[in-house]
């Protein structure tokens, strides 16, 4: 039987192990399809199929050739401008050993594909930090990675020479696949048998090594992580997203109820005694928040029960969570001190203050962990994504739309959804929309935007809206009663698991109607400093 | 001496406050939005620290209306809305109270985000927030804001 974490690595590898596939099938196909005769339309179709299905490195060749003076290719060209400034980015923030590479890389992904010869400056900034950091190995291999992808895709560029010289200083053995004739001495720190090397294949043997060394590291990767054990709570939350509002609800919990009323309240009577200086009130306040009602180890342990019981075998927080151990050791401590505490002996006091300093450590840091959980930007890639997957089906694909305008605010908000399940509900309602469109004479027009509302409560919501122009009349409540069959059931149950709400708007600027989706937003980390 | 309105459901807050903000404080206590209104109008009150969540309240005295929330925010979903209502009353309670013109200084004792905590100055005016039960922090965040 396979664990939990067991499967997600087979997932995992199953995923790397379909790319290498693809880079496979990428090789005998190469770029002909953006050759081929058929209507633009379709020849577009594909050419975002081939990035956002198959991620396919040369979908940015694909794109770049539909016509520019046709709607598709406009919209093409639009989309790769849009992408390249955060494709630029990479590079710099790579260079500084930024921590937001991964946003930045796939907010830029879910837009459009890589200009090939950007894959240069990326492998160069990758190659400077792995000599800044000899000991991250995956700083080399992403180098090697991108010089290779740029050296496949853009052999003729003017810096490819240089290009191969640099990968052949990081990468002997693989550098010779990207050279049209045999290495000379002074051109690499090749061993010597090179230059006996047989005739240097085409590219896509490159790639089909490349895929190689993927599966490789997939099943080191499996390898690895398959004789790990149990979790702290970071890593847990981690590994499994689908378990953030269970942890999010067990550590609010844990925070309010023990944290906060017994630990938080006393730390200016812990203060007083500490100093000789506590009232008599103050004493009895210490004594019935750490010492009265439910003896504070079991109800710590209730907690810590909990926790165990809805988040599975894979958390171990006493061993494997460095925060929760040291918090353990403090609440034993605390009982134990029960009695040396209430007849003031020093030694036991500031022993207590520790104690309350490690359980006051432990509540900074779930403050921190939840607001680290799920988070989903609502931003114009999503938006688009949305769009493509349902103009990509067959009803909605037949539609002829002559409008889709999407408008997302920089920096976009975040909403506590999941991705999957946001985007369920946006397919959804703009498939309705397209499909209501559909039955009216032109133009049709969609059009999804994003907006935020302050709350009287100081909290904000995050409103999505799509219009449109169909004439088609519908309101909330025949959505919410349910007198649609249009797969908006699904939508109000997705509501309801994370307070959302949908309603029926009327539309201006030429808009029929509006559907708006509300959902709380979450403030982002960047938004967390504290009140002194 | 100053006099504090503690806003809360329960007792824990005005517990505290008369434990260790007595020497700084007068402390008036009130249960709900009608006894804080009332409050601030006899004996009156130089700041206010607040409760944010209202749990054992009743919803017969919370502020807001469940209804028009629950179609608005919650799908349609009423006892989310009450619920809602009861963590998010202390902010309802501020919000009448500014409305009845009462602009004192008024803390809450939770750990806003940054983003939330300037919303709620932009909506209330002088509001401070303090993540845990901290006397001295209390005291500072009021006189920041007096």
């Amino acid at each position: 039987m396979l664990k939990g974490s067991q499967r997600s690595d087979m997932r995992h590898v199953g995923r790397l192990c379909a790319l290498c596939v693809l880079l496979f099938a990428g090789c005998s196909e190469g770029s002909s399809e953006a050759d081929a005769g058929p209507p633009v339309a379709e020849r577009w179709a594909r050419a975002r199929a081939l990035w956002h299905i198959r991620r396919d490195p040369g979908a940015w060749a694909a794109w770049h050739a539909i016509d520019p003076d046709t709607p598709e290719g406009r919209e093409a060209r639009a989309l790769l401008e849009e992408a390249e400034p955060h494709y630029r980015r990479l590079a710099a923030q790579v260079a500084d050993g930024d921590p937001r590479v991964r946003e930045t890389f796939e907010r830029a992904v879910r837009i459009a594909p890589m200009d090939p010869a950007l894959y240069l400056p990326l492998a160069r900034a990758y190659r400077t930090q792995a000599r800044t950091h000899p000991e991250n190995s995956v700083l080399v291999i992403r180098a090697v990675e991108y010089y290779r992808k740029f050296l496949a895709l853009r052999p003729d560029h003017p810096e490819a020479p240089a290009a191969r010289r640099e990968l052949a200083r990081l990468d002997p053995e693989a550098s010779r696949l990207f050279f049209e004739r045999p290495l000379e001495a002074t051109e690499a720190v090749a061993p010597p048998a090179a230059s006996a090397s047989p005739p240097a294949p085409t590219w896509p043997f490159g790639v089909a090594f490349a895929a190689l060394a993927l599966a490789g590291a997939a099943v080191v990767l499996l390898v690895i992580r398959s004789r790990r054990r149990a979790e702290s709570l970071g890593e847990l939350a981690s590994r499994r997203p689908e378990l953030h509002p269970a942890i999010a609800y067990l550590v609010g919990s844990l925070r309010h109820e023990l944290l906060k009323h017994r630990i938080g309240a006393v730390g200016d009577a812990v203060d007083a005694l500490g100093r000789g200086a506590a009232s008599e009130e103050q004493r009895a306040f210490l004594r019935g928040r750490l010492f009265g009602g439910e003896p504070l180890d079991r109800a710590w342990e209730g907690h810590l029960g909990a926790f165990e019981r809805a988040l599975g075998p894979e958390l171990d927080l006493r061993r494997r969570d460095p925060a929760f151990r040291r918090a353990d050791r403090a609440i034993r401590r605390i009982a134990s001190l029960a009695p040396r505490v209430e007849a003031e002996e020093r030694r036991a006091v500031a022993r207590l203050a520790r104690a309350h300093g490690e359980l006051r450590a432990l509540d900074r840091h779930l403050a921190k962990l939840v607001r680290r959980l799920v988070r989903t930007p609502v931003d114009g890639a999503l938006l688009r994504a949305v769009v493509d997957e349902v103009r990509g089906e067959y009803a909605a694909g037949r539609v002829a739309l002559d409008e889709v305008s999407i408008r997302a605010p920089e920096p976009a908000p975040r909403v506590e959804v999941f991705r999957v399940d946001l985007v369920l509900v946006l397919k959804n309602v703009v498939r309705n929309a397209i499909l209501a469109v559909g039955q009216e004479a032109p133009p049709r027009r969609i059009g999804l935007d994003v907006s935020t509302e302050v709350e009287l409560t100081g909290e904000e919501t995050v409103r999505i809206r799509v219009r449109d122009t169909s004439t088609e009349r519908f309101t909330t409540e025949d959505i919410y009663a349910r007198r649609m069959d249009r797969g908006l059931g699904l939508v109000t149950a997705a509501l309801g698991r994370y307070d959302g709400a949908i309603a029926v708007e009327p539309g201006d600027d030429g808009w029929e109607k509006a559907v708006v989706v509300r959902f709380f937003r979450a403030f982002d980390d960047d938004d967390e400093a504290r009140e002194a | 001496m100053e006099r504090l309105l503690v806003i809360e459901d329960g007792d824990e807050y005005e517990e505290f406050a008369r434990l260790f903000l007595a020497d700084r404080y007068e402390v008036v206590p009130a249960r709900s939005a009608t006894e804080a209104l009332a409050a601030m109008e006899t004996p009156g009150a130089d700041a206010m620290l607040i409760d944010l969540r209202f749990e054992r309240a009743d919803e017969a005295d919370l502020l807001g209306d469940a209804d028009e929330m629950a179609a608005r925010l919650f799908a349609g979903d009423r006892a989310r809305a009450a619920r809602w209502l009861k963590e998010q009353q202390g902010t309802l309670i501020l919000g009448a109270l500014r409305d009845a013109g009462h602009a004192q200084p008024a803390v809450f004792v939770h750990d806003f985000p940054a983003r939330r905590l300037a919303n709620l100055r932009a909506l209330y005016g002088r509001v401070g927030a303090v993540p845990s039960f901290d006397a001295q922090a209390i005291v500072r965040a009021l006189e920041r804001l007096a």
